[in-house]
């Protein structure tokens, strides 16, 4: 409507906010930055046990973010989610899997990509049939999704090379493992870049404004069902493409690493590991996944300079699910932001802004409510 | 007739729209048309089915007999979003907004269909989608300015006033530049000053922007101020149409709102702050009401509620 703009005008469209940090302002926020790039960079560098790790790390940064797309934007629950990163490491084994021992640069990067697209395909599947079902409902029929498809199809004798698993291949490039690191961190970039967009574009606030009150969002125009899927496939593409970095990881697709107690267990991790960081916090989710990827090392490690290690591999499996009962407990009780919320002071700080720890609070955590926001 | 007789152009149209739901019938053959340039009143009493009415103008209920015309457009069947892309919006009873957002993020969410990009490439960050999220923030900044609101700019709405949300939410209405404006009960929760500050908030929209607007209001003095044209509902039914003036005065209206017996008239100047007030004593003035002989020649006055419907 050509009224409106121009009794809006006397408006400058070009201006911009400033945020007033200084040079040294700048230097200060790099110079915090530097521990966190060596844990990120230089550790995994120098150890070859820490690269391996934080390999695995990257991959549950990809799969917290997927999860973050869906449960903390779109504010779907999804107990499948393990399903999509078998996908995706089930078509990246299979398409490099050409009986070479190293794949060449396209393949690879054909496997990941058809790995993206496929478990994007398969959450637009699931996405459709949850469509208009919702909280419990919909945590059963994800539940469901996840279980049915590693037993149906991860079972496939010709998909998981007769039970055996099947051998992926990187190419020679990425035959090292800090090289396949810098990869894998490459790929948590792309899927961070992502996600920046989705909260910076119309498609967040569509998202959002759905996850917030469907008729609202309808009434400004958001298409809720159109959107709702959309998150689904968006969460299932950053899954897939976590599930082909993890293929190639292992070097192997082993359906051993999802059906049945495994890739439950899974599920769990990632829905638990995604309210402990912070519905809707990028950071927080990248964290609390990392951290989640890293009980086990980390506590072995600890173990072995204690002589607890063999009492600790007796009673792992219980141990790690005990650190994220508690994790959990703590968060949907005393603090419903998540971890997100703890470091918002920080991360508000170095996007430019003033140091505050007294700032409003994060979106997802205070809408949805720490329990409720799992609607289980 | 305060209707502008010049500008006949139906910006909406409804035709015999019948919704039930099970047994009741929410909304019984109810026919309106809203004008260009016009503001148009909805008015009844609670459960009349006004705001049931918005519903399935605006496509969130799909009426089971009817039509609604939008522009001589047939949209009964369109969803609400496509509705809302077209030109309609809405605001809500209850405060209709994101709640987790800031201020700023609620006022680009609702320019949701004007963003000009599609969701995919939304997600590449390319130039032209930065571009156009600086004008819309700065769209966004402009209607803040406009309704006075620029110093909660990046608060959460959580923090805000309920009068201060009304007035939000009719500016995330605003947002989309609409060309028609389904208001209910913009004046809820607010004073006799702020709804006359309201009323002429509507107004000076109405001449700024050209949006053509049907509120549902309770509120007779707003209504009286800006309405051009009111249809008033009860049951479901339309039970009277007509000008403010004539509407207000119509004696199954203000038995419709009182209940029992017709009062010969509805003092608006008169009615005190909180209406559920100003309803509870005019309901107890209603039995003896000096007559105004003018009316009571016109009209004699009625035993109950149940006379028939007048033509108007």
């Amino acid at each position: 409507m050509a009224v409106q703009t121009e009794s809006l005008t006397g408006f400058d469209y070009t201006q911009q906010r400033r945020t007033g940090v200084s040079a040294g302002g700048w230097a200060l926020r790099a110079l915090f930055l530097l521990p966190v790039l060596a844990l990120v960079l230089f550790l995994p560098y120098h150890s070859d046990d820490w690269t391996n790790d934080a390999i695995y790390a990257a991959v549950f940064a990809m799969v917290g973010l997927s999860m973050n797309v869906l449960v903390g934007y779109t504010g779907q629950i999804s107990l499948g989610q393990q399903a999509f990163l078998g996908i995706g490491a089930l078509t990246a084994a299979n398409v490099v899997n050409t009986g070479t021992t190293a794949a060449d640069p396209f393949t690879f990067a054909i496997g990941i990509v058809a790995g993206v697209l496929v478990a994007a395909g398969a959450a637009a599947l699931l996405g459709a049939i949850a469509l208009r079902i919702r909280g419990l409902y919909l945590a059963l029929v994800t539940l469901v999704f996840g279980s049915v498809t590693a037993d149906a199809i991860f079972t496939i004798p010709s998909l998981n090379g007769q039970d055996a698993g099947v051998p992926a291949y990187r190419p020679t490039a990425l035959q090292g493992n800090f090289a396949f690191y810098v990869f894998a961190l490459a790929m948590v970039c792309a899927c961070i870049y992502v996600d920046v967009w989705i909260r910076r574009s119309k498609v967040g606030r569509g998202l959002i404004a759905l996850r917030d009150n469907e008729l609202v969002a309808s009434a400004f125009g958001v298409n809720v069902l159109g959107y709702k899927l959309l998150g689904f496939v968006l969460s299932g593409a950053m899954a897939g493409l976590a599930g082909g970095v993890y293929a190639f990881w292992s070097q192997e697709f082993s359906d051993k690493n999802f059906t049945s107690g495994a890739g439950f267990n899974l599920a769990l991790i990632f829905v638990v590991m995604v309210v402990v960081g912070g519905l809707g916090n990028r950071t927080g989710v990248i964290a609390a996944a990392a951290f989640f990827a890293l009980i086990d090392p980390l506590f072995t490690g600890f173990a072995h300079h204690t002589g607890w290690l063999n009492w600790y591999t007796d009673h792992k499996a219980y141990i790690q699910n005990l650190v994220g009962a508690v994790l959990l407990l703590q968060t949907v009780i005393f603090n419903p932001g998540g971890l997100g919320q703890v470091l918002r002071p920080f991360t508000t700080w170095f996007s430019g802004k003033r140091f505050s720890l007294h700032d409003e609070g994060d979106a997802a955590g205070a809408a949805l409510g720490g329990a409720d926001s799992v609607r289980a | 007739m305060r209707r502008w007789g010049v500008l006949t152009v139906s910006v909406l149209e409804v035709e015999g729209l019948t919704i039930r739901f099970g047994g009741l019938t929410a909304i019984d053959d109810l026919s309106l048309a809203v004008k260009e340039w016009e503001i148009v009143g909805l008015m009844g009493p609670n459960g009349a089915g006004k705001t049931t009415a918005f519903n399935c103008i605006t496509g969130f209920y799909k009426p089971n007999a009817g039509r609604v015309l939008y522009r001589g457009e047939d949209v009964t069947r369109v969803p609400p979003h496509r509705k809302a892309a077209m030109g309609i919006g809405r605001t809500f009873q209850n405060v209709g907004m994101v709640k987790s957002e800031t201020v700023l993020e609620n006022l680009l969410t609702a320019q949701h269909t004007k963003t000009g990009y599609g969701a995919l490439k939304g997600l590449t960050g390319a130039t032209s989608v930065r571009h156009r999220e600086k004008e819309l923030a700065a769209h966004a900044d402009a209607i803040l300015e406009l309704l006075g609101l620029t110093e909660f700019r990046d608060r959460r709405l959580g923090s805000l006033s309920y009068g201060t949300l009304k007035l939000l939410e009719l500016g995330c209405a605003l947002a989309s530049d609409p060309d028609l404006l389904l208001l209910d009960e913009p004046s809820s929760g607010m004073g006799p000053e702020e709804s006359h500050e309201l009323g002429e908030r509507l107004l000076a929209l109405r001449q700024a922007l050209g949006v053509t607007m049907l509120l549902i209001e309770h509120h007779v003095p707003l209504v009286t101020a800006v309405c051009d044209y009111v249809y008033v509902l009860n049951f479901g039914k339309l039970l009277a149409e007509g000008d403010p003036e004539h509407v207000r005065n119509h004696p199954e209206v203000v038995a419709a709102y009182l209940g029992g017996e017709a009062p010969e008239e509805l003092e608006a100047t008169e009615v005190p702050e909180e209406q559920a007030a100003a309803v509870e004593e005019l309901a107890e003035a209603a039995p003896a009401p000096a007559p105004s002989p003018r009316r009571a020649a016109r009209r004699p006055r009625r035993t109950g509620a149940s006379g028939k419907k007048e033509a108007s």
